[in-house]
C-alpha cells in the first residue's frame, strides 16, 4: 500500500489522555492509561500489543459502547472536532456507524443468528438515515459486491455463510454508511492464512477507493507492516511506542517492541521465534515505575521507581522508556534468546 | 420441509392410535366392576343384563375394541354411565369452559412472564429484579391448590370482591348457553381463577427468560447492535428479546401438560365446570366412558399441540433445517 502524505492534515479522530477503568472484584483495573493518538483522514494506523493489553477496550471506548462495569475516568475522544466524551449520549450514538464504524473481532458471534443479513445491514443504515426500500436493497447488494460476496445471498442467515464470508459481510456492514473512520478489531483471527490475505487485500483496495481512515488492531506485527502507515504499540493499557511503521520496525525505541519484533519471521536467518517471558502486569494495583520493568531485560533500578513518559524522539516518533536513546545498542542483545531467558529466570526466582 | 411434515404427521397419527389403544385396555383392566356403579345390584338380573347389552359390555373384549375404534372415528365416545347421555355432548360444553379460562390465562402468563423476565434480565442487578425473582420463586414453589384457596379466603371471603366459585351465579342460567359468556357475571367469576392461574404459571417463563437474557446481554451481536447506533430500546426489542425467546419456545410442548394439570386443580377448587372438573367428577363416580373420553380429548390436544409447537419453533429459529 502506498504511504499517505496527508498525515499532517487535521485529524479526523483524535484521542487525548484517555483513562478507562473496569470495576472488578479486586478493585478498579486501569485498562487504559493516558492514551493519546490521532488518525488523519484516510490514514491507516496499526495497534499492536499482547492479549489483554487493552486494544479492544480502546476501540469500544472510541465507539462509546463499553461493558457496564467500565468507566471513562478522563480524556477526550474528538471526532471531527467535537469531544464525544463531553457531549451528549445521543450525539455519540449518532456518530457511531455513520462516522466511526467497527469490524468486530468475532465474525461468528457478531451477527444475530436469527435475523437475515439484509435486515441487519438495513437496520444500520436506517438508524441513521431514511432510504426507500428499493434503494436500500440496491445499496446492500452493492456492498456485497464490493466485499466480494454474491449479492444473491443478502437474504441469507449468518449460519449459511463460511467464516471468511461472514467476515466480508461484517466489512460490508461497516462500510454501509461510508464512515470516515473504520475500527477493525483483529478482523481475521478466526480465519486461515489464505482467507486472511484475501480479506486484507480487499480491505486495502477498499480503503484506497473509499478513503476511510482505519485503526487496525492485531497482535501480529507482520499484518501491521503490510497494511499500516503508522503503528502504535500498547503494553499494559499504555502506549509504549508510536511512529511510522517501517521506522519503528527497523529501529524500535522500546524493549517491548524489540520483543515483538523477535516473533517476526526473518528471511535468510536461522529463524527461531523468541517469546517474551512473564505475564501481563497487574492493572488493579500496578507496581510503581515502568509497567514493563518486570519483564524487561534492560531494566535499571530507576525503572522500578520512576514511570517513564511517552517522549518524542523525532516529530513523528515517541517511546515510553528511560533507555530509549540507547536502543540501537540494546537491539543486538534483544535478538538473543539468552537475553530474554535471563529475565524469565529472574522473574521466576523466589 | 414437505417430507419432514409428512413424517412428523405420521408420528402424530401413530402416537394418537397408540394412546387410544392404551386407553381402551387400561380402562378395561382396572380392578372392580365399573358396571356396578350404574347398574345397581338391587335391580333385577334381567334389567341388569339389559343395561349390559345396551352399553355393549357383554361382548368379547376384542370386539368391544373394534367397535370402540369405529365409534371414535365418528366422534362417538360412548354413553355416560350416570347420565346415559352421549359423552361427547357432556365434554363439548365443558371443553369450551376450560378453554375460556385456560387459554387466555396461559397466553397472559407467557406474554407477561416473557416480557417481565426479559425486562429484569436486561436491567440486571436492579432492586426490581431482586424483588421480582423472590416473589416468582416463592409463587412457583407453592402448590397451586394452596394458592387458590388462599386467594379465595382473602379476595372472596374476607374482601368479598369475587365469588368463591362457579362460572356464573347459581340459577342464573339453568342451561349452558353461549349467552352466559357475554355477561359481567361470567367475567366476575372468571377473574379470580384467571388471575391465580396466570400468576402461578408466569413464574416459569419469567425465570427462564431472565436467565436466558442474562447470557444474551453479553453476546457480541448485542454489542454490535449498539455500535450500529441503535437505541437501547431497539437493541432490546429487535435483538435481545427475540433471540432470548428461543429457549422458552422449546418448552412450549411442556406447557400444555402444565396447563392440563393446572386446569384440573383450578377447576376443582373454583368449582369451574370445565374438563378438569368433569374428569375429577367422572373418576370419583367411576363413570368410565366419560373419564375415557376426557382422557382421549386431552391426549389429542396435547399431541397436536406439541406438533404445532415444534413447527412454530422451526419458524422462529432459521438454524433449524427440516429434513
Ligand atoms: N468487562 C470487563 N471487566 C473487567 N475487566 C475487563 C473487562 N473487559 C476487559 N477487561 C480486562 O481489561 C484488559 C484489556 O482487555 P481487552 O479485551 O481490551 O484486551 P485486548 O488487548 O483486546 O486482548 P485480546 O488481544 O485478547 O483481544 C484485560 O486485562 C481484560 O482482562
Ligand atoms: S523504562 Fe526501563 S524497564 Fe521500562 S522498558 Fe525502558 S528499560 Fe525497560
Ligand atoms: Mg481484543
Amino acid at each position: 500500500m502506498h504511504q499517505r502524505s496527508n498525515i499532517n492534515a487535521e485529524p479526523v479522530l483524535h484521542i487525548k489522555g484517555l483513562d478507562l477503568s473496569y470495576a472488578t472484584a479486586h478493585g478498579r483495573a486501569a485498562a487504559l492509561t493516558n492514551i493519546s493518538l490521532s488518525l488523519a483522514p484516510g490514514e491507516s494506523l496499526g495497534l499492536v500489543g499482547e492479549s489483554g493489553c487493552g486494544k479492544s477496550t480502546l476501540l469500544k471506548a472510541i465507539m462509546g459502547v463499553m461493558p457496564s462495569n467500565a468507566a471513562i475516568e478522563g480524556g477526550q475522544v474528538i471526532f471531527k472536532g467535537a469531544d464525544l466524551v463531553a457531549g451528549s449520549k445521543e450525539a455519540w450514538r449518532k456518530a457511531r456507524w455513520a462516522g466511526i464504524s467497527m469490524i468486530a473481532q468475532s465474525a461468528l458471534n457478531a451477527l444475530n443468528p436469527v435475523r437475515r443479513i439484509s435486515a441487519q445491514i438495513a437496520e444500520a443504515i436506517l438508524t441513521h438515515k431514511s432510504m426507500p426500500k428499493s434503494e436500500l436493497r440496491a445499496r446492500i447488494c452493492h456492498l456485497f459486491e464490493i466485499v466480494g460476496v454474491d449479492p444473491e445471498r443478502i437474504d441469507d442467515y449468518p449460519h449459511q455463510f463460511s467464516g471468511g464470508m461472514r467476515q466480508r459481510v461484517l466489512i460490508a456492514m461497516a462500510l454501509a454508511l461510508e464512515p470516515s473512520v473504520v475500527l477493525a478489531d483483529e478482523p481475521t483471527t478466526a480465519l486461515d492464512v489464505i482467507v486472511q490475505d484475501q480479506i486484507f487485500n480487499r480491505l486495502r483496495a477498499l480503503r484506497d477507493e473509499l478513503d476511510f481512515a482505519i485503526l487496525l488492531v492485531t497482535h501480529d506485527l507482520a499484518v501491521v507492516i503490510e497494511n499500516c502507515d503508522r503503528i502504535v504499540v500498547m503494553y499494559g493499557g499504555m502506549i509504549v511506542e508510536t511512529g511510522p511503521t517501517r521506522e519503528v520496525v527497523r529501529a524500535p525505541s522500546h524493549p517491548y517492541t524489540l520483543g515483538l519484533r523477535n516473533a517476526l519471521p526473518r528471511l535468510g536467518v536461522d529463524y527461531e521465534p523468541i517469546a517474551i517471558p512473564g505475564r501481563p502486569p497487574d492493572l488493579v494495583d500496578p507496581a510503581p515505575g515502568c509497567r514493563f520493568a518486570a519483564r524487561c531485560p534492560f531494566a535499571l533500578p530507576v525503572c522500578r521507581v520512576v514511570t517513564p513518559d511517552l517522549l518524542p524522539s523525532t516529530p513523528d516518533r515517541a517511546a515510553r522508556c528511560h533507555r530509549a536513546g540507547e536502543m540501537e545498542t540494546l537491539a543486538s542483545l534483544a535478538g538473543k534468546v539468552e537475553t530474554w531467558n535471563r529475565v524469565g529466570d529472574l522473574a521466576n526466582a523466589p | 420441509m414437505g417430507r419432514y411434515l409428512a413424517t412428523r404427521l405420521s408420528h402424530v397419527v401413530i402416537t394418537l392410535f397408540a394412546m387410544m389403544t392404551l386407553t381402551f385396555f387400561l380402562f378395561r383392566l382396572l380392578p372392580g366392576d365399573p358396571t356396578a356403579m350404574v347398574i345397581s345390584p338391587a335391580l333385577d338380573p334381567a334389567a341388569q343384563e339389559a343395561m349390559r347389552v345396551r352399553f355393549g359390555l357383554d361382548r368379547p373384549l376384542v370386539e368391544q375394541y373394534f367397535v370402540y375404534l369405529a365409534n371414535l372415528a365418528r366422534f362417538d365416545f360412548g354413553y355416560s354411565f350416570r347420565t346415559s347421555g352421549p359423552v361427547w355432548d357432556l365434554i363439548q360444553g365443558r371443553l369450551v369452559n376450560t378453554l375460556l379460562l385456560i387459554l387466555p390465562s396461559m397466553t397472559a402468563a407467557y406474554a407477561i412472564g416473557a416480557f417481565l423476565g426479559a425486562y429484569i434480565g436486561w436491567h440486571r442487578g436492579s432492586r426490581t429484579e431482586a424483588g421480582v425473582i423472590l416473589v416468582a420463586t416463592i409463587l412457583q414453589s407453592a402448590p397451586l391448590f394452596w394458592l387458590s384457596m388462599l386467594a379465595i379466603l382473602f379476595f372472596s371471603i374476607k374482601l368479598d370482591l369475587f365469588p368463591t366459585g362457579h362460572i356464573v351465579s347459581p340459577g342464573s342460567f339453568p342451561e349452558q348457553t353461549w349467552r352466559m359468556y357475554l355477561t359481567w357475571d361470567f367475567l366476575h367469576h372468571l377473574a379470580l381463577p384467571f388471575m391465580v392461574n396466570t400468576l402461578y404459571q408466569l413464574c416459569f417463563p419469567l425465570l427462564l427468560m431472565r436467565s436466558t437474557m442474562l447470557s444474551t446481554v453479553g453476546e457480541d451481536f448485542i454489542e454490535l447492535a449498539r455500535m450500529k447506533g441503535l437505541t437501547e430500546r431497539q437493541v432490546l426489542f429487535r435483538h435481545a428479546m427475540p433471540t432470548s425467546l428461543l429457549p422458552l419456545a422449546t418448552t412450549l410442548p411442556m406447557i400444555l401438560g402444565w396447563a392440563v394439570a393446572g386446569s384440573v386443580v383450578i377447576e376443582t377448587i373454583f368449582s369451574w365446570p370445565g374438563l378438569g372438573l368433569l374428569m375429577v367428577e367422572a373418576v370419583t363416580q367411576a363413570d368410565y366412558p366419560l373419564v375415557q373420553g376426557a382422557f382421549l380429548l386431552i391426549a389429542v390436544l396435547t399431541v397436536t399441540g406439541t406438533f404445532v409447537a415444534d413447527m412454530l419453533y422451526g419458524m422462529l429459529d432459521p438454524r433449524i433445517v427440516y429434513r
